[in-house]
């Protein structure tokens, strides 16, 4: 069933953008009409379906571990499943989940460290010399053991 | 419409795997070369102490002689070191102990993510006085090790960003290197080249032997291997395209395709002279699939990769040499990232032109290997060629291009 849905949208895929970079899906061969599409940004060297909801899935998860960066590769390596929106139902509120959650963490990291870098002193005082880094790894000695 | 196709020969496809395998290799030297003009722009007066200082401590006063013996001595503990941990490897390789050392490489290379990469890191804060702070790069960094981690070994990601990873984790462990003191360095590359041939090419070598009992076992090599895309044959298109699943070989073997390596933590901060924790990581990057090429090559190919001892404090195993996959597609051991970016990293303490010279002789006998790679057909040593013609290329533009190129440019001759 999967399988036909995604070759019904791979053909209605291949037609606008013919033999596109073999990174992204696989059609490098037009003439068979049966071309799989990949969920992965790897093409065929990557994961399988099955295995990809599995992936996605764990990244998402353990994304709320403070590790945003997974919800960034769950962006970046599932891309097809964005740009083939029928293809791959299952996929698809993992990877859009992962987009939402990196943007906002990114732009709360951002505002708070543009906040801390163009702030500077004047506007945290003297807590500023102490959050700093090179201020911290001179205190804490980190970079002066070689 | 008929059209005829050419069989598509070895020899049409060498060019885009040699470059596929020249980038990165050229990456890491370049982030390397970065790396130390920027971070040694004061002259090295730190003498790190390691495992590889452990004989003798370079002083600025001794005479040469001096220096090139305790250098000599540095390099025979080292590769001693070295010998020792590769055959702990083989042996756990041996005892089927995947689980533990999968653990443990895990662990090493988290360490060496984070520690080293946060060192380097506050270095290069330190340097431009960048107004980050803890808190930010506490999460940055965490990030970037877990996921180095991750795509390292552990789980599938995009191919770029285990490639990625493998070439920052040569580039930092290179760094390390180029801060031991400059008699010791040479001497030890020098050291690392020859136990590289030894190791692989000998019967009784250990690394021989790791590859021989991966064979019989059909089990993959524990180690960091860096593994290029496989070339596509557009013609080929008519055929069906396996699927692979990352990191699985081509007999659908998941378990022992990230298997242990062992991996050296890095203890950056006290105990120089630690017990030796030797480990290889070994990240198998395998991917491919099924080409005409399998015809010619389709006996597995298995990369010899060499232990190398870190010699700031941590030894990491890092397994050197190359091979094919079995998928055609080239690997190269991290160990050889790492020893040809501390050559173009020590020579680069010198000056540009001696980058320049030790660049070309390392793409030089890269691509000798390469050429016998695909002669012999079986796993060689990656260091010797390129590392004896990157020595002999740098004292001869030291000591005879320089004093040329330097008078011309006065004289307003040349150049």
């Amino acid at each position: 069933m999967e399988a036909s849905q995604s070759q019904a949208s791979a053909n209605a895929a291949l037609n606008p953008h013919p033999n596109p970079n073999s990174n992204y899906t696989n059609n490098s061969n037009s003439i068979l009409s049966s071309t799989p599409v990949w969920p992965t940004i790897d093409g065929p060297l990557g994961l399988s379906e099955e295995e990809s909801l599995a992936y996605a899935r764990r990244f998402y998860k353990f994304g709320y571990a403070l590790l945003p960066f997974l919800w960034a590769i769950n962006y970046f390596y599932f891309w097809p499943v964005l740009r083939h929106s029928r293809s791959f139902p299952r996929l698809r509120p993992y990877v859009v989940s992962s987009a939402i959650g990196f943007s906002v963490f990114s732009v709360i990291l951002s505002s708070w460290a543009l906040t801390f870098a163009i702030g500077g002193e004047h506007l945290f005082g003297s807590t500023w010399d102490q959050l700093v880094m090179y201020n911290v790894a001179d205190r804490l000695g980190l970079t002066g053991w070689s | 419409m008929a059209q005829n196709q050419r069989p598509k020969s070895l020899l049409d496809s060498l060019g885009e795997e040699i470059i596929r395998i020249l980038t990165p290799v050229s990456i890491c030297m370049l982030l390397v070369v970065l790396l130390v003009s920027i971070l040694n722009s004061s002259s090295s007066l730190y003498v790190t102490s390691s495992i590889a200082t452990i004989a003798y401590s370079e002083t600025g006063s001794d005479s040469s002689w001096d220096k090139f013996i305790g250098a000599l001595l540095n390099s025979l503990v080292f590769v001693a070191v070295v010998t020792v941990a590769t055959f702990i490897l083989v042996l756990f390789f041996y005892l089927k102990c995947s689980k533990f050392l999968k653990i443990y490489m895990g662990f090493s290379s988290f360490v060496v993510l984070g520690f080293m990469g946060g060192e380097i890191a506050l270095f290069l804060i330190e340097e431009f006085s960048v107004p980050v702070d803890c808190i930010t790069f506490l999460v940055l960094l965490f990030n970037f090790a877990v996921i180095g981690v991750l795509a390292v070994f552990m789980s599938k990601m995009p191919i770029i960003v285990t490639q990625g990873y493998l070439v920052l984790i040569g580039m930092l462990v290179a760094y390390w290197f180029t801060l031991l003191p400059e008699w010791t360095t040479w001497v030890l590359l020098v050291a690392m080249a020859l136990y590289d041939l030894a190791a692989v090419l000998l019967p009784v070598g250990p690394l021989r032997l790791l590859v021989e009992l991966a064979m019989s076992r059909d089990e993959d090599i524990p180690a960091l291997v860096y593994e290029a895309r496989p070339v596509t044959h557009h013609d080929s298109a008519s055929r069906p395209v396996q699927t692979r699943i990352w990191r699985e070989r081509q007999n659908a073997r998941l378990d022992s395709e990230d298997s242990s390596s062992l991996n050296s933590d890095l203890n950056s901060t006290v105990s120089i002279v630690q017990s030796s924790h030797n480990g290889a990581r070994i990240a198998r990057v395998e991917e491919g699939q099924v080409s005409q090429r399998d015809a010619e090559l389709s006996a597995p190919l298995i990369d010899h990769r060499m232990d190398a001892q870190d010699g700031m404090s941590t030894e990491s195993l890092m397994l050197e040499g190359m091979g094919l996959g079995s998928s055609g597609a080239i690997k190269l051991g991290l160990g050889d990232f790492i020893f040809y970016s501390v050559l173009v990293g020590r020579a680069a303490m010198y000056d540009f032109m001696t980058v320049y010279a030790c660049y070309l002789a390392i793409v030089a006998g890269l691509g000798i290997t390469l050429m016998l790679l695909a002669l012999y057909q079986k796993a060689l040593p990656a260091l010797p060629v390129s590392i004896a013609l990157g020595v002999l290329f740098y004292f001869l533009t030291r000591f005879l291009l320089e004093v040329f190129i330097v008078q011309c440019s006065l004289n307003l001759l040349m150049f």
